[in-house]
């Protein structure tokens, strides 16, 4: 129990430091929502190594965290929105992918990510508009989704032990 | 259990669509260039932006104390400066009869095409 409670602790403080030091750098396209999502690679390695209940934990701790250390409390909603989402996809996919296939998990639930956020963005600008940028955001996640599933995939070959 | 080779043929067509989307729903034009400056789901001021006569700016703060400074000149609009954290809508830059909005999540400001949304533009 110990053990696994350190475990949790440790992937939520990971997580949470890549996901501060990723808000820093400046993302080169003016469309909003894109980012890479780096901690998600946090996210899907504790889905395919710790099970549900425990990444959800993780999940939960490193958006409200998040969202606190950054200062950004009005994009809470947003995060919570996507990451939710992302994690109910993920939650499915994890029964239909082999272990070679985590990327394919991971890109799906990028996908879902920024599909929630928008849904949310749309919700609280009550602006139906925004869908319009459905497309670019689904596109930036299969790509960001293929990385960091790419990047979770080899920490879990690599990491066995752990 | 799909086989790899499946699943990258899926991923990679649903790529391709969505490039092709993306292409398409970017480069979309309406005819008005009435804009509204929407805040938190409010419409705080409306512009028809080919009546514009000379450029004047104006500050819309939001309640954490956050500001951003919109720009208006004739036919285009713009955010000019903004203390949120990402810049997403400054560096969106100009506006003026394209259907994507500008968009500031941080401080919850839209700037969309007015009166009919977006989509009733992009049936027509």
């Amino acid at each position: 129990m110990t053990k696994r409670i350190v475990r949790m602790a440790l992937l939520t403080a990971v997580a949470l430091i890549i996901f501060i030091v990723e808000a820093q750098i400046p993302v080169p396209v003016p469309i909003p929502g894109i980012k890479l999502g780096l901690a998600n690679i946090i996210t899907v390695y504790a889905m395919f190594r710790l099970g549900p209940k425990d990444t959800l934990a993780i999940l939960l701790c490193r958006v409200f965290l998040g969202s606190v250390f950054s200062g950004q409390m009005t994009t809470l909603i947003y995060s919570l929105a996507g990451g939710l989402l992302c994690y109910a996809s993920m939650l499915i996919m994890r029964r239909i992918v082999t272990e070679n296939q985590v990327w394919v998990c991971s890109v799906i639930g990028a996908v879902c990510h920024n599909i929630g956020q928008i849904a949310a963005a749309m919700l609280i600008a009550q602006t139906a508009g925004l869908i319009i940028y459905l497309p670019v955001l689904m596109l930036s996640g299969v790509i960001a989704g293929l990385f960091t599933g790419l990047c979770a995939q080899f920490l879990l070959k690599r990491m066995k032990k752990l | 259990m799909l086989k790899t080779r499946t699943w990258i043929i899926i991923i990679a067509a649903a790529a391709v669509v969505l490039a092709a989307l993306t292409a398409v729903t970017l480069n979309l034009k309406r005819d008005s260039a009435v804009v509204e400056v929407v805040q938190d789901g409010t419409v705080i001021r409306q512009i028809d932006l080919n009546a514009v006569a000379r450029e004047y700016s104006f500050d819309v703060f939001w309640r954490d104390g956050g500001v951003n400074t919109v720009t208006v000149r004739p036919g285009r609009i713009c955010v000019s400066h903004a203390d949120c954290p990402d810049l997403v809508c400054v560096n969106r830059g100009w506006l003026s009869t394209e259907v994507t909005p500008i968009v500031c999540m941080p401080h919850r400001l839209v700037i969309r095409a007015a009166g009919a949304t977006e989509l009733d533009a992009v049936s027509e």
